[in-house]
């Protein structure tokens, strides 16, 4: 009895199962497509089955995220004991006995800085720290027509260049960079110092192959860090050298896909002054398929029979360097930055230059004296020859007459960097920080006897993986800047208070104790 | 130069997972959304691969002298081909916005951040499954449309497993990169 009941029920239910399968929409279909898929073909259909299967199984597992494994995972109380441990590094180093002493006898500027400057102490110096070489600041036209601009426009633009920030102004001075140069188009930043290293990133990522001179200054090395290509250094204005790396990286290269390549270096170096062979760079840069971005910061305005920088010096087509970099910063006595290129390279980096994108633009001011004074140089080369005079007259007592420093800048560069003689380093053994110390004691002594002139500064290389380069070491120098705005014999006079100041400083007691161990 | 040559896979091996990336990398990863794949999660991009297999059956049907097998297995084949290509073939993103960070990796992998079984990828393995399986129903199960798409649809579901994530096979793809 209990077994037919059990058997109805079982009949009930597979009845229910039934009627309720028909009552779905689209049962009809699936039964036939089951029944038609057959088709006397077991191993096709296990496999379909096998397939749906495996369908099935993925539609209903749970998602997982791959990248948790990299993560330890730690208890509540050992979160608390790290944070406990933790003691944060200082954001700054703490000051050394050195960088007190340099920041206590900081000279600070009392009003418009000039050739002449007056100070806080109430001296007034003759003032060759400061890359007024045209003497453009103190330049009545070029005051003029900056107050006209301010009047008309306000201070700043108030936005990026893409979003309201780009004034007629702008793209005047854009203009007339391009047409200088005779490039197709120029593009300018708000800020001399990130413009290449924002120029770099915009064109190089990870893969891409970059060469680079190893002195390059610090704000190309922040470019490397932000591009994260590959950075490969040859020893400073060294084109056999250059031509070695370069080699090497074609060879490494072959086999793989391929990637952009650049040459990136200084036209006048930042931290040696001294002047690459254009003419051979190209050359190297064409036969080997690189790209060459050039860094005119301290050579645009300065040489060239007209400023037009290195290009212009050396009779080289402007057309033939990629991406030429130029600052309005310093001769120019405007602000901001250019990169000077064909539309292509300019019209890239006006969406995918990070300072471009998201810093404000240039004040409209800064744009129109950029203007003016690029004009007045344009229009009146002789104050080039007159520079170029004054380095010449002050070189004339440094160079050769000391026996203790040597110029490393290009004879045309108005930057002059004098170091210490290597046969002085050696015989007396001095380590960098001693070598900084002594040219800082000779700053100071040549302020006291009312010349500013200041020391080769720089950032330490820039850590992080790449641009890091731990072979290269900064070489400490005094740091001589010439101008229009004093006369060859105030520069002459000038010249000859640095060089005795040298020698005092060189033949001093404390520091001649340093001097030649095997004398005492 | 330790992390450099721990990045470097051995050269003997033909099949090799793509070496995690340094902490750097990851955080490049991690600056923005990544756009190249987010958009997979968008509504649109569900229906238009519907949109899309229904435009290439219609094309192929208006195409004189060709039989409706015939018109299904190149539906099929087309899809699970370009598919290939978009998700697996291609690395990397084609609009550059950090760096090269996603370089060694195809779109597959970057959907969802490198997360396995979500609804995205749920949805993507889905498709060609049940295209294959319409196709070989109006193929009437002819031996060699089956084969031929069944071998297809295996190229487009293999790389989508779990366990293919970040392989590669040396045969197709250079060893990777010191990036």
């Amino acid at each position: 009895m209990e077994f037919q009941e059990a058997q109805r029920f079982v009949q009930q239910s597979m009845h229910d199962i039934t009627s309720t399968f028909q009552k779905v929409p689209g049962s009809a279909m699936l039964i036939r497509y089951i029944q038609s898929s057959y088709q006397n073909d077991p191993v096709r259909s296990a496999i379909e089955l096998i397939l749906v299967i495996f369908f099935v199984r993925y539609l209903l597992a749970s998602s997982y995220a791959t990248h948790s494994g990299n993560f330890v995972t730690l208890t509540e109380s050992e979160i608390d004991d790290l944070v406990e441990e933790w003691t944060p590094e200082p954001l700054v180093a703490p000051t050394t006995a050195f960088e007190k002493a340099e920041s206590d006898n900081l000279p600070i500027i009392v009003g418009p800085t000039g050739p002449k400057s007056r100070l806080t102490n109430g001296r007034t110096v003759t003032n060759l720290a400061s890359y007024n070489f045209y003497n453009f600041v103190g330049n009545e036209q070029v005051k003029e027509k900056a107050i006209q601009t301010l009047r008309t426009y306000g201070v700043g633009p108030c936005g990026p260049p893409q979003f309201y920030g780009t004034q007629d102004v702008h793209m005047k001075t854009e203009a007339a960079i391009a047409s200088c140069l005779g490039t197709e188009g120029c593009i300018v930043y708000a800020h001399a110092f990130s413009t290449i290293s924002s120029v770099i990133p915009a064109f190089c990522k990870r893969g891409d192959i970059i060469v680079a001179d190893r002195a390059v200054n610090y704000s190309i090395r922040k470019g490397f860090q932000a591009a994260r290509s590959q950075v490969r250094y040859y020893e400073h204005n060294n084109l056999e050298d250059l031509e070695r790396v370069l080699q090497k990286v074609i060879k490494d290269q072959a086999k793989k896909p391929l990637t952009r390549r650049f040459i990136v270096t200084e036209a006048l170096s930042e931290t040696l002054g001294d002047c690459v062979d254009l003419p051979k760079l190209i050359e190297l840069k064409q036969r080997y398929k690189f790209r060459l971005m050039l860094d005119e910061t301290w050579s645009f305005g300065v040489l060239g029979r007209t400023g037009r920088g290195l290009t212009e010096a050396q009779n080289v087509d402007p057309t033939q360097v990629d991406m030429l970099i130029g600052s309005l910063a310093g001769p120019l006595c405007a602000g901001g930055g250019f990169c000077a290129g064909t539309t292509d390279v300019v019209d890239h980096q006006r969406i995918s230059a990070a300072s471009y994108t998201y810093s404000a633009a240039l004040p409209a001011m800064l744009a129109t004296t950029a203007c003016e004074t690029l004009n007045m140089l344009l229009t009146t080369p002789e104050i080039l020859v007159q520079c170029r005079e004054n380095i010449k007259a002050m070189r004339a007592q440094l160079d050769p007459r000391s026996d203790w420093v040597h110029c490393t800048s290009a004879i045309d560069n108005p930057v002059m960097l004098l170091t210490l003689k290597p046969d002085v380093v050696n015989s007396r053994r001095l380590s960098i920080e001693e070598q900084e110390r002594l040219l800082q004691e000779c700053v100071d002594e040549t302020l006291a006897n009312g010349v500013l002139i200041t020391r080769l500064k720089s950032m330490p290389t820039a850590p992080g993986s790449n641009g890091k380069d731990t072979e290269w070491k900064l070489k400490p120098a005094l740091k001589v800047c010439m101008t229009t705005g004093l006369s060859k014999k105030e520069i002459e006079k000038a010249g000859i208070t640095i060089r005795h100041a040298i020698t005092k400083v060189l033949t001093r007691k404390s520091s001649s104790k340093l001097a030649l161990p095997n004398v005492v | 130069m330790a992390e450099k040559t721990g990045r470097r896979r051995r050269s003997s091996s033909l099949v090799y997972k793509e070496p995690p990336e340094t902490i750097e990398h990851m955080s490049d990863q991690a600056a923005l959304p990544n756009l190249n794949a987010n958009w997979v999660n968008a509504k649109g991009a569900w229906i238009i691969h519907v949109v899309l297999i229904a435009a290439l059956k219609i094309l192929f049907d208006i195409v004189p002298g060709i039989s409706q097998e015939a018109s299904w297995t190149l539906t099929n084949m087309s899809y699970m081909c370009g598919s290939f290509l978009m998700f697996h073939w291609v690395r990397g993103v084609p609009f550059e916005f950090n760096a090269g960070a996603y370089d060694n990796l195809n779109m597959w992998e970057q959907i969802d951040n490198g997360a396995q079984y979500t609804p995205a990828k749920k949805f993507l393995l889905s498709v060609p499954i049940v295209l294959f399986l319409i196709s070989t129903h109006y193929t009437h199960y002819d031996f060699t449309y089956f084969t031929i798409n069944f071998l297809a649809l295996l190229g487009v579901v293999i790389p989508k497993l779990p366990y293919s994530h970040r392989t590669r096979v040396g045969l197709f793809s250079a060893p990777p990169e010191d990036r």
